[in-house]
C-alpha cells in the first residue's frame, strides 16, 4: 500500500515535471518561431521600401497604424501612410535604399512585441552616400497569425 | 397581447442599449483614469529627473526596464539604469532641466500603453564642460500597469531633433 502510494506520487511528480518542461519548451519554440517570423517581416518591409512601393509598405501596418518621422511628424491610418510613402518615394528618397537589421525583440505579450532595428539609408547624392543612420523602434501586433506594425518610430543620429 | 409582447421587446431592447452604453462609459472612464495615472507617472519621473535623483529616476522603471539613448546606447535593469542616471547627473547634465509634455497615449492592452512625450532641455553641457545648445525631441515609452495600479516604464526610447 505504502509502496504503491509512493509509486503513484512519483508518477504524478514525474508527469508534472514533464508537463512543465514541455510547456516551457513549447513556449520557447513558439517564441523562436515568432522571432523568425518578425525578422522575415522586417526583411519584407525593407524589400517593399526598396521597391519604392508605397502601397506595399503601407500594407505592413494595421489599418489604424501610427507612423512618426525623425522630426516626430505623424501619419495615421493606411490612407495617410500610403500618401506619406508616395510623397517620400517620389521626392527626396526616390533614389534611396534602406538596410534594416533587427537588433532586439522584446515580447510584451504573446501577440505583442517591441522591436529595435538598426537602420541605414543610402542615397547616391548624400555626403559619403549615407543619408540616414539610426534606430527604428516598432510595436508589432500579431493579427490572424501575421505580425504587423501598430506603431512606427524612427530616430536618426 | 401583441401590445404587451411589444412592450416586453421594447423593454429588452432598452435594457441592452442601456447596458452597452453603461459598459462603454465604464471602459471610457477606466481609460480616462489610466490616462491620468500615466500622465502622473510621466510628471513624477520628470520631477525626479529635475531633482537629479538617480535612484528615484530609475525607480520609475520596472525591474528589468530598458533605456535607449538618443544615439541608441542601451541600459538594462534597475542597477544599470541607476548607474546611467548617476553618471549623467554628475557630468554633462548636472545643471540641466527638462520639460516633458505628453503628446499621445495609445493603449495596446488595458495594461500596456505606448506614450509619446515632447521633451525640451536647457542647461546641458558638452562633454568638455561648455554650454550646449538647448535640446528637444520625442520620448517614446512603453508603460505597463502594475498590480498596485501604478504605471511604470518598461521600455524607454528618446530621439533628439
Amino acid at each position: 500500500m505504502n509502496s504503491g502510494c509512493s509509486k503513484t506520487l512519483l508518477a504524478v511528480l514525474l508527469f508534472l515535471t514533464f508537463s512543465a518542461a514541455s510547456s516551457r519548451a513549447q513556449m520557447a519554440s513558439s517564441h523562436d518561431a515568432d522571432t523568425a517570423a518578425i525578422k522575415q517581416f522586417v526583411a519584407n518591409f525593407a524589400d517593399s521600401w526598396n521597391s519604392h512601393d508605397a502601397h506595399g509598405v503601407a500594407m505592413h501596418y494595421v489599418e489604424d497604424g501610427d507612423f512618426s518621422s525623425i522630426k516626430a511628424e505623424a501619419s495615421h491610418g493606411r490612407k495617410e501612410l500610403e500618401d506619406h510613402y508616395t510623397t517620400i518615394f517620389t521626392t527626396f528618397l526616390k533614389n534611396a535604399h534602406t538596410t534594416d537589421t533587427v537588433r532586439s525583440i522584446r515580447f510584451l505579450a504573446p501577440d505583442l512585441a517591441s522591436v529595435d532595428i538598426d537602420w541605414l539609408v543610402t542615397e547616391p547624392s548624400a555626403p559619403g552616400g549615407v543619408l540616414r543612420k539610426g534606430l527604428l523602434t516598432w510595436m508589432l501586433s500579431k493579427r490572424n497569425g501575421q505580425w504587423m506594425i501598430v506603431i512606427y518610430h524612427e530616430q536618426s543620429f | 397581447m401583441i401590445s404587451s409582447r411589444l412592450k416586453m421587446g421594447l423593454a429588452i431592447a432598452l435594457f441592452f442599449a442601456f447596458s452597452s452604453v453603461l459598459a462603454w462609459a465604464q471602459m471610457a472612464s477606466k481609460m480616462d483614469a489610466d490616462s491620468a495615472a500615466i500622465k502622473q507617472c510621466v510628471a513624477a519621473w520628470e520631477d525626479a529627473w529635475n531633482r537629479h535623483d538617480a535612484h528615484a529616476t530609475a525607480a520609475a522603471y520596472v525591474e528589468d526596464g530598458e533605456f535607449s539613448s538618443t544615439t541608441g546606447v542601451p541600459s538594462h535593469g534597475s542597477k544599470e539604469l541607476e548607474a546611467h542616471y548617476n553618471e549623467i547627473f554628475t557630468t554633462f547634465l548636472k545643471d540641466a532641466h527638462r520639460t516633458d509634455t505628453v503628446r499621445s497615449i495609445r493603449f495596446l492592452t488595458p495594461e500596456i500603453a505606448s506614450v509619446d512625450i515632447d521633451w525640451q532641455m536647457t542647461g546641458a553641457r558638452t562633454r568638455d564642460g561648455k554650454d550646449a545648445p538647448n535640446r528637444k525631441g520625442l520620448l517614446t515609452w512603453v508603460v505597463t500597469k502594475q498590480r498596485s495600479g501604478q504605471w511604470m516604464i518598461t521600455i524607454y526610447h528618446e530621439s533628439a531633433f
